[in-house]
């Protein structure tokens, strides 16, 4: 006997597989994602109370399309009498297809598209970086309004409002589903990849948090990104995105210790790194590597995998690290991969060509206001006996940070720079 | 990124919005005080309307405040106010924008003559990689 909770997660399951090809047959035939989502999440509300009395039906998909289509057409409807005006909508008729008919199969190459073409409309170029991200989670990843606002720890109104926002931009900017011609594909993937990893960074910082969260958003953006390379299995970065994510995600639980204090990354407990993951994530990039262009989602995930395959920390190949930062920092150069690379040169040749290697973001004023360029400077300046320095950089990074546990973190550093009985390797 | 946006004032008498009882802001001609007052209100729908308006509350009186501060092992509770100080902590935005310039751009319609508004970032559990 299926107990009522075990129904609710059943629905939910479905609901998560589907939503994005029950939102894609909405937006075929409407264009307006408000419309679409509104009325998807009608059908939603109606299996919700149906399924668990009268059973999952056979083609679940086909069910939650037809539903959400009456409400469509009735929306419609309602709101062109309530107008009196024109709307500029294509009618709510299926273009041939009945929807009532079943499902298509989950091989149909259709069934890659749906996700691909809903994850393009909400990376679409009038939104914000913020809205694309949340969108994406409310519309392809199917996340309620209520999951998402949790994930980002404002009120549902909040978030709420922030998501017809966006939908709103998105009206006015005129973008419809499945308009990307392939002139304009490749920078829009690559608008994708970015909102996919901002969202998995997201996710990652968060997870440090002590707050359990009910939704990973980590492993959602795994999830995401397995869609797109599959819908997109010779793009290399997009393969590159995946593997990276994977080889970061499998020291998620190894960062925080019982305590709820941050660890870093070379006194993780690498036996309980998710070797799962490591592989799969390795054999991705493997994968991709040889093609050729080697973009700055591959090189990011080649330095993660040098991390994941050092037995320990003290064996970590920190020159094959600084070379993949220095490729990285030729292919896309920013004020982050010269911080890292800083801090692998201090590695692999010692602190003071590491610190040579800060000094240019230590003279920009945008980065003097970044706490990681004076955390950075803090361990390098300890590193080469000078204390006096890295008490300041140390409390200077301690006093900028916004994160409680970076915070935490760094005056333990400073505390331990004092107090050299409590010294123990990193 | 969260900021507060705490408004530092002392309405005479204690009352909300606090610019209708500062002497400084009485003081502007009508003209003007409707002009700040119409931006303000026009910021604060623009946050709402974005979904960057967390929240936010007006206080009371400071003069309603409990007090409680431990001595010899156990809190011995007065009346408020916290201090005699010149402002007292009047009410509080909570926003959430996307940048400090966004943020800096929002909190000017917050001030007026004779008060202090003070922007500052919360503390957040996210935590880049150590």
């Amino acid at each position: 006997m299926v107990t009522g909770r075990a129904l609710e997660a059943l629905v939910e399951d479905v609901w998560r597989r589907e939503s994005p090809h029950v939102l894609a047959a909405l937006l075929r035939r409407h264009g307006d994602l408000a419309d679409c989502e509104d009325a998807a999440q009608e059908a939603l509300a109606a299996a919700a109370v149906q399924w668990p009395r009268d059973g999952v039906p056979d083609h679940p998909r086909g069910w939650l399309v037809t539903v959400a289509s009456r409400r469509l057409v009735d929306q419609v409807r309602a709101e062109r009498s309530r107008t009196a005006r024109e709307v500029a909508v294509a009618v709510a008729e299926p273009h041939g297809a009945d929807p009532t008919a079943p499902s298509a199969d989950a091989d149909d190459p259709a069934e890659v598209d749906d996700s691909l073409q809903l994850l393009l409309l909400c990376c679409h170029p009038a939104l914000s970086a913020s809205s694309k991200v949340a969108l994406t989670l409310r519309a392809v990843a199917g996340l309620s309004t209520t999951q998402v606002a949790a994930a980002f720890l404002v009120p549902e109104t909040t978030m709420g409002q922030r998501l017809s926002r966006a939908r709103a931009t998105l009206r006015t900017a005129g973008a419809r589903f499945v308009e990307v011609g392939p002139a304009e594909l490749p920078a829009r993937v690559a608008a994708c990849l970015d909102v996919l990893h901002l969202l998995f960074n997201e996710g990652y910082a968060a997870s440090a948090g002590a707050a359990l969260l009910d939704v990973s958003l980590t492993a959602e953006a795994v999830r995401l990104a397995r869609g797109l390379h599959a819908s997109l299995p010779d793009h290399d970065e997009a393969t590159g995105l995946l593997a990276l994510m994977l080889l970061t995600a499998a020291r998620e639980g190894t960062r925080v210790d019982a305590a709820g204090d941050l660890v870093p990354l070379a006194a993780q407990d690498r036996g309980r790194w998710d070797r799962a993951m490591v592989a799969e994530g390795v054999a991705l990039l493997e994968e991709a590597l040889p093609h050729g262009h080697v973009g700055r989602f591959q090189l990011q995930a080649a330095i993660a995998a040098v991390h994941a395959e050092a037995p320990s920390a003290e064996e970590t190949d920190w020159r094959q690290i600084s070379l993949l930062y220095a490729m990285l920092a030729e292919r896309a150069p920013s004020p982050a991969v010269t911080l890292n690379r800083a801090v692998a040169v201090g590695e692999a040749f010692g602190p003071e060509p590491g610190l040579a290697v800060l000094d240019p973001l230590l003279a920009d004023p945008t980065m003097r206001r970044h706490h990681r360029t004076f955390a950075v400077q803090a361990h390098l300046l300890e590193r080469a006996g000078r204390r006096d320095e890295a008490r300041e950089a140390y409390a200077t990074a301690a006093r900028m940070t916004a994160s409680i546990p970076e915070q935490r973190y760094l005056n333990a550093r400073l505390a331990r720079l004092d107090n050299p009985s409590n010294l123990d390797e990193r | 990124m969260k900021y507060v946006i705490l408004i530092h004032s002392n309405p005479q008498p204690w009352g909300h919005p606090t610019g209708d009882f500062i002497a400084e802001q009485q003081a502007l001609p009508t003209e003007q005080r409707r002009a700040m007052n119409a931006g303000f209100e026009a910021v604060l729908t623009e946050l709402s309307e974005r979904g960057e308006l967390v929240g936010g509350e007006a206080l009371a009186d400071p003069g309603s405040a409990r007090l409680y501060r431990w001595e010899g092992g156990s809190p011995v509770v007065t009346d408020g106010p916290y201090a005699e100080a010149k402002e007292h902590l009047a009410g509080f935005f909570l926003i959430d924008v996307e940048s400090q310039e966004r943020a800096e751009e929002v909190v000017r319609h917050f001030s007026g003559p004779g008060e202090t508004v003070e922007l500052r970032p919360t503390m957040t559990v996210r935590a880049e990689e150590a």
